[in-house]
């Protein structure tokens, strides 16, 4: 292998041309770093929730899982906490304890878990493939068809939500909360939980309208709710809001700050890698050292093998001017 | 100087290692098959909480990082120049090839979807590090294949040289494979570049991935500087893992270590253990904020175990130089820089992870620790391989194969500079190329995905809400209704299971005492208005308090309550967001006031209550044999219903004989029953009970020593068969006559909550016919007539609404049968202030709620369409007189029963009844010289639990054992009915209970009560005033005094003038009607005049 000077540029040339045609696939557009004006999203008032669990019957429905095994008149389901799993995507859990100072009467909490549906979700980012995506409408949605299975969703969600389908040997499928968009017909968010609340404790809508909503309710009733609508900017926000009139710790609900993990990690690798640029240069850089030690070494061979020569020789080295 | 070429080792490929290897291979793709047959799930420990186990941690993470010893070699060496290690290049760059390529295959066993593992190449999601991290080591693998090819083709070279086994084919493609040589050794130092800049990107990336769960790593390892961590320890461990496997090599190939290669090597690595500790201690120092060593001592020990036996004590050992100069030190210091870097990953993935929810800490699974293993074998399998048959390693003296070959010791190409630049151009074009190709399909797929779900559309509902039927009031406004049936479209399109919810505006209505504002709590000023003004408000502003019927200030016949649906429609509208929808309202109204109401009352709150479920087609759930007997049937009833046998085992209905509370004496007893009761109709059923079994709910026949023990003799169709072709007949040839029509097709498609026909079937034929008994139970209530009775014809209400069921148990206190499972009453309902906005009439009515049961005002007739048996002559029977009938149709005397008298729409007589009542009993003690009666009513009027209830009256003369004086249970079946023996059958009778009979025969008169509670007619054919009060009684100004003009005909009102004397007050303990002088409990008249 032969590089001079001449070969190395035409060389260099070539491939940082290359580098930079990568570019344009480097970066795509990252969705929900700003909650846009249609996104919409689902209140949770958990001082209304009668624990009744139609909302779990309702998605079971909607989505085709099968029926929760033990029937609803059972209320020994609430004796454990519950996740969502891969054939429930939303579970009610009981907490004992009044809902709000101004229930006094009332002996038992709940809170319904499922898919937050962040404005940034983590999931989104994390996917190798864009199988999770955050549809127009705001709801994240899910692709089998590209899934790798890899499972990097369910090690980025903050919340713990999405479940594996570990059972299923041959096409195993992430599964949660997809707001009930409907990819075949293409309609979007349209949550069968939220028809099915029979006392309203579900409310769907545009989230800047539910943040209204719920700013009124916490002003008109501040005996009844805590300050503070938990989902607003937990995690950069989410979709999903939920209304308490007691610590949100005691609801299961995880205490998040509101930074946004996956700014940080696109800031790393966006940093590092746009446009392919330090990696180009360092290439460069190694190319450059590379050739020079080849130099050095040709130059320190020509130099050995002369004196190599010169010793069996024992004469005056030739082609070298002293 | 001159360092040994590679060449083959001349080792054998199976030795007890090899089988070793194998074995664990074996094993362990073993547990990789059940992986792909059967799911992660049945092999791993992998879970929702834990979805990354050591398949990740240790095979991709760990194998990624320790197979940095190919690109640290390469730079060392073709980069930077230092040929003296040039021999290590090749076992590196081979275990760094390894290494990836079964990152690759375990990465097929862990991924859920491993057939989709070409994905990432077309689909690209620029913003994730795993795809990152994904698309550099693949190239990476590519790159390090081209590194590699030289020995490959070398070695196939050799192979064709030598004449072995194949070379016959090499020989064939001789021409390409040289020309491919030659194109490798061209393009190589761009792919040795290519490989160490990957190698930069996806090892700092490994790092950058745990750093999207912020929430769940571990503050000891959460930095930003993650990345840096991960590449300068890749770098780290790079030398050692060369070291490592170069001593491996010599031990498991014979071979002697090469020191002095090694050495040397080893004395660079602590430059670069020393960088990694600096920076990662100064990264714990300047966090040092953040960190929390106590919250997971288990993390904190990992650190520590890290740093120090994977940083600080190699980093101390390498610079001593006799352990660099000592095989087994320097092995041990390189096993250290090892171990800790494998520590490190698999604390960044596995033991620093804490998700939040996690109950059970993950450990791996057999199975995934036999993978594991099996993929080092593996590579140490593979490598075995290669360094056998390829060029790898160096040779040494014990390797007679070295030998100068031209191929390899050239120092210039072969090919021209020409050809070497049409090669370097190809290579540099396939970089392009590739490039544009991922640029162009990556945009391609993001459109394609996204174009799915573009689209939005929100899907509204409407729903409409009709309003059911019932007819409107006086006194109140015209949209009034009764009754509701809440028949929802929207409902109904979710789930066709539930029966529309009926809803009683009037007992709700009087249940707030007439003040409509509880529930209609907003006034809208026209029918576009959805909003309207809060009425409490409203009144305030004009000072009015509020507190009372509505109808005591307006005339609501003008002014309606805004109707519920005028205002609630759908959810979360427009122009008012703080309105809930109509669904939302009906519950949080109804059972939120129902939940605060106090315990006892019929407020309910379940579900079911209010949606009674549908009964499912069973036709699709039940397959019987159109020849199934009774029992058969049961028996696949109970097959699914398997708790309710043993639940009827223990009612009234199987046993007939219960609980009897109410009745004094027998208070605490539970064996007062139809069996040892007497009563007019048949004298006593103990001693018939056979004859009995067709109304029995089971399907044997009965017998005094019957067994009530067997869920499968339990007729479940006699309640549940809704077809109405369930008839029970019989007993004859020992047993009943059950017939259905189309038994499966009924049981498949018609079973159901039991209608007033089921309970009919029994209940309106008591007494040998239809009425006969009762009175106020006739056949005609399965279809009645509005006129007949408003629950059960105006309003199609079942027996079980009102007679409620709990397990099986009826509700329900019946003066014939004695066991009492539950009360009914009509306040249940109606509440105890029932005449609410009824007009100014309203509280004077209410006033006699504390004396009069509503049934007494309510029932003024009975038997008002089929007539009902009023008397029964016994003595007169067994006589050969006419069977004449009455104008009727009604037989006046039956040979087998003797003289019957009969009603018709009779007026009912008055008793006082506080809810308690005597029974007699077979064998009981009379006085022959009174009326005997069976079944009386206990009650007076001056106990306040008491109130006046209507009652049929039946008298009978009934046999008696004249001398022993008790009653009797004379046979009738096969008995009295076949001799016309009284005598006779009082003995056979008797000693079928087990009971005394002296002989001799008398006849008493007794009277058996019969209480009134059904065919209730609508209201305005209730009693009137005057119907029981004396006329000049019943007038305003007596109290009013300045009432005068406002005397309306409907307060005295006379609803059925043809009664004379229908209420006898002195019978009933008052001096003389009560209007005129007074109380129930007063002296005075009233409660005292009204004031001035």
């Amino acid at each position: 292998m032969h590089i001079n000077r001449r070969n190395f540029l035409k060389l260099a040339a070539v491939v940082t041309g290359a580098a930079g045609a990568s570019s344009t696939g480097a970066a795509t557009q990252n969705f929900g770093t700003e909650p846009v004006a249609s996104h919409v999203g689902c209140l949770v008032d958990t001082t209304l929730c009668i624990g009744c669990r139609q909302c779990e019957i309702a998605c079971s429905t909607r989505n085709k899982l099968p029926k929760s095994d033990p029937p609803l008149a059972d209320r020994t389901v609430y004796r454990k906490e519950r996740r969502p799993t891969d054939t429930a995507f939303t579970v009610v859990n009981e907490y004992s304890g009044k809902p709000s100072p101004d229930q006094p009467k009332v002996k038992q909490t709940y809170a319904k878990v499922q898919c937050m549906h962040c404005l940034t979700p983590s999931c989104v980012s994390a996917c190798i493939v864009g199988a999770m995506t955050k549809a127009g409408d705001g709801a994240v949605v899910y692709n089998p068809e590209i899934c790798l299975g890899c499972r990097y969703c369910q090690v980025a969600c903050p919340f713990e939500i999405p479940a594996y389908e570990f059972s299923e040997p041959l096409k195993p499928r992430v599964r949660k909360c997809e707001f009930c968009t409907d990819h075949t017909q293409g309609t979007g968010a349209n949550p069968a939980c939220a028809a099915a609340c029979p006392t309203e404790a579900l409310v769907f809508g545009k989230r800047s309208d539910l943040i209204t909503l719920a700013r009124d309710r916490i002003q008109k009733r501040p005996d009844r709710y805590l300050g503070r609508i938990y989902g607003e900017k937990e995690m950069g926000g989410t979709s999903w809001l939920y209304l308490v009139g007691r610590p949100t710790a005691e609801l299961g609900l995880l205490d998040l700050p509101d930074k946004v993990p996956s700014h940080l990690t696109e800031a790393i690798q966006h940093g590092i890698f746009r446009y392919g640029a330090i990696p180009m240069v360092f290439y460069g850089l190694l190319g450059c050292i590379m050739w020079y030690n080849k130099r050095k070494e040709e130059n320190g061979m020509q130099d050995k093998s002369e004196d190599l020569i010169s010793k069996m020789t024992g004469g005056a080295p030739k082609g070298r001017a002293p | 100087m001159i360092h040994p070429d590679p060449c083959r080792q001349k080792r054998p490929f199976f030795t007890f290692g090899t089988m070793v290897l194998f074995l664990f291979m074996g094993i362990g793709f073993a547990f990789g098959l059940s992986r792909l047959l059967l799911g992660l799930g049945a092999v791993t420990n992998l879970s929702d909480r834990s979805p990354w186990g050591i398949w990740i941690a240790v095979d991709v993470a760990c194998g990624v990082a320790l197979a940095a010893g190919g690109f640290t070699t390469a730079a060392l060496v073709d980069i930077f120049g230092r040929k003296r290690y040039h021999s290590l290049l090749r076992p590196a760059l081979l275990t760094a090839f390894l290494g990836y390529l079964w990152v690759a295959i375990s990465l097929l066993f862990d991924l859920g979807r491993y057939w989709n593992i070409w994905r990432p190449v077309f689909h690209w999601q620029g913003n994730s590090v795993l795809f990152e991290v994904g698309m550099c080591v693949t190239f990476y693998l590519m790159v390090l294949s081209v590194e590699l090819s030289p020995a490959i083709l070398e070695g196939l070279r050799d192979r064709m040289d030598k004449g072995e086994w194949g070379a016959a084919i090499l020989r064939w493609i001789e021409r390409p494979l040289k020309m491919a040589y030659d194109a490798v050794r061209a393009i190589l130092p761009l792919f040795i570049c290519a490989g160490v800049v990957l190698s930069f990107m996806h090892q700092s990336s490994l790092g950058t991935l745990m750093l999207i769960a912020s929430t769940k790593l571990s503050t000891l390892w959460q930095t930003p500087i993650l990345p840096l961590l991960f590449l300068l320890s890749a770098i780290m461990v790079g030398f050692p893992m060369v070291i490592l496997e170069s001593i491996y090599a010599s031990a498991s190939l014979d071979r002697k270590p090469e020191m002095e290669v090694l050495g040397p090597l080893a004395s660079r690595i602590p430059w670069f253990i020393g960088l990694y500790g600096l920076v990662k201690i100064a990264d714990l120092i300047v966090r040092h904020n953040q960190l929390n060593f106590l919250s997971h001592p288990g993390s904190t020990v990992a650190l520590v175990i890290e740093i120090v036996a994977g940083v600080l004590v190699p980093f101390i050992l390498l610079q001593v130089p006799t352990v660099r100069q000592s095989r087994n030190w320097l092995l041990f210091s390189v096993l250290l820089v090892i171990f800790g870097v494998m520590l490190n990953r698999i604390n960044v993935f596995l033991i620093g992870y804490h998700p939040a929810y996690m109950v059970k800490p993950y450990f791996p699974s057999v199975g995934e620790i036999a993978l594991t293993v099996a993929i080092i074998c593996s590579i140490v399998i593979c490598y075995r391989f290669f360094v056998i048959y390829f060029p790898i390693l160096p040779a040494d003296g014990t390797n007679p194969e070295a030998g100068p070959d031209a191929l390899r010791t050239a120092s210039h190409p072969t090919l021209s500079p020409l050809l070497t630049w049409i090669f370097r151009g190809i290579a540099a074009a396939f970089l392009l190329f590739f490039v544009l190709l991922y640029a162009f399909v990556h945009k391609q797929a993001m459109t394609q995905s996204l174009k799915a779900y573009r689209d939005v559309q929100v899907v509204k509902a409407r729903a409409t809400f009709p309003a059911g039927n019932a007819a409107t009031h006086e006194f109140r406004p015209a949209g009034y209704r009764n009754y509701y049936v809440l028949n929802s479209e929207l409902l109904n399109s979710r789930s066709g299971y539930f029966e529309p919810v009926r809803f009683s505006h009037r007992t709700h209505d009087v249940n707030t005492g007439g003040d409509c504002s509880v529930c209609h709590h907003r006034v809208a000023s026209d029918k576009n208005d959805r909003v309207g003004e809060d009425i409490k408000e409203m009144h305030l502003n004009i000072d009015v308090r509020l507190g009372g019927a509505c109808s005591s200030c307006h005339d609501m016949t003008e002014k309606a309550p805004t109707a519920c649906a005028q205002c609630h429609g759908l959810p979360n509208e427009a122009d008012n967001p703080a309105r809930i929808g109509l669904k939302g309202a009906y519950h949080r109204q109804c059972i939120g006031c129902h939940a605060a109401q106090p315990q006892g009352a019929n407020a309910p709150t379940a579900c079911n209550s209010c949606h009674h479920p549908l009964t499912p087609d069973h036709s699709k759930l039940v397959t019987l044999p159109s020849t199934a007997s009774t029992r058969q049937v049961t028996e696949r009833c109970l097959a699914c219903h398997e708790n309710v046998g043993q639940e009827i085992l223990k009612t009234a209905h199987w046993n007939w004989k219960g609980m009897s509370p109410d009745i004094t004496g027998h208070e605490h007893s539970v064996n007062v029953g139809l069996n040892n009761t007497v009563d007019n109709y048949y004298i006593s059923m103990g001693s018939n009970i056979a004859q009995f079994s067709k109304f029995h709910i089971g399907s044997e026949v009965l017998g005094t020593n019957h067994e009530y023990s067997d869920p499968a003799d339990i007729d479940c169709l006699v309640c549940h068969d809704s077809t109405g072709g369930h008839t029970r007949g019989g007993p004859a040839g020992g047993s009943l006559q059950v017939s259905v029509t189309n038994q499966t097709e009924m049981v498949g498609m018609l079973v159901g909550r039991p209608n007033r026909a089921n309970c009919g079937g029994c209940h309106f034929y008591t007494g040998g016919g239809p009425n006969f008994e009762h009175g106020d139970l006739e056949p005609s209530l399965t279809k009645p007539g509005a006129e007949l009775d408003v629950h059960m014809g105006m309003v199609d209400m079942r027996c079980q609404d009102c007679h409620q069921i709990s397990r099986h148990q009826v509700a329900g206190l019946s003066f014939a049968a004695p066991a009492l499972e539950g009360r009914v009453a009509c306040e249940d309902c109606h509440g105890s202030t029932p005449h609410g906005i009824t007009g100014f009439l309203s509280r004077h009515l209410d006033d006699h709620v504390r004396t009069l049961s509503c049934e007494a005002c309510h029932i003024p007739q009975f038997a008002r369409e089929y007539p009902t048996l009023m008397a029964t002559d016994f003595s007169q029977a067994g006589k050969d007189l006419p069977a004449s009938t009455n104008a009727l149709g009604m037989p006046l005397y039956d040979r087998k029963f003797g003289v019957l008298a009969w009603g018709e729409n009779v007026v009912p007589v008055y008793r006082w009844f506080d809810g308690t009542r005597e029974i007699r009993m077979v064998g009981d003690k009379i006085q022959p010289t009174e009326t005997v009666s069976l079944n009386a009513p206990l009650g007076e009027r001056r106990n306040p639990l008491a109130r006046i209830y209507p009652f049929k009256i039946h008298t009978a003369m009934l046999p008696y054992d004249a001398e022993r004086k008790t009653l009797v249970a004379p046979r009738l079946w096969d008995g009295y009915w076949k001799d016309y023996d009284w005598t006779n059958a009082i003995v056979t009778g008797m000693k079928e209970m087990g009971l005394p009979f002296s002989g001799k025969v008398g006849f008493i008169k007794t009277e058996m009560y019969s209480a009134l509670h059904h065919t209730v007619p609508p209201a305005r054919q209730a009693l009137g005033c005057t119907d029981c009060h004396a006329v000049e009684a019943v007038r305003c100004q007596r109290c009013h005094q300045k009432a005068e003009g406002m005397d309306q005909p409907t307060h005295t009102r006379m609803v059925y003038p043809e009664t004379t004397n229908r209420m006898d007050f002195k019978a009933l303990g008052y001096q003389d009607d009560p209007a005129l002088i007074g109380g129930r409990f007063y002296m005075r008249l009233g409660r005292g005049r009204p004031p001035q």
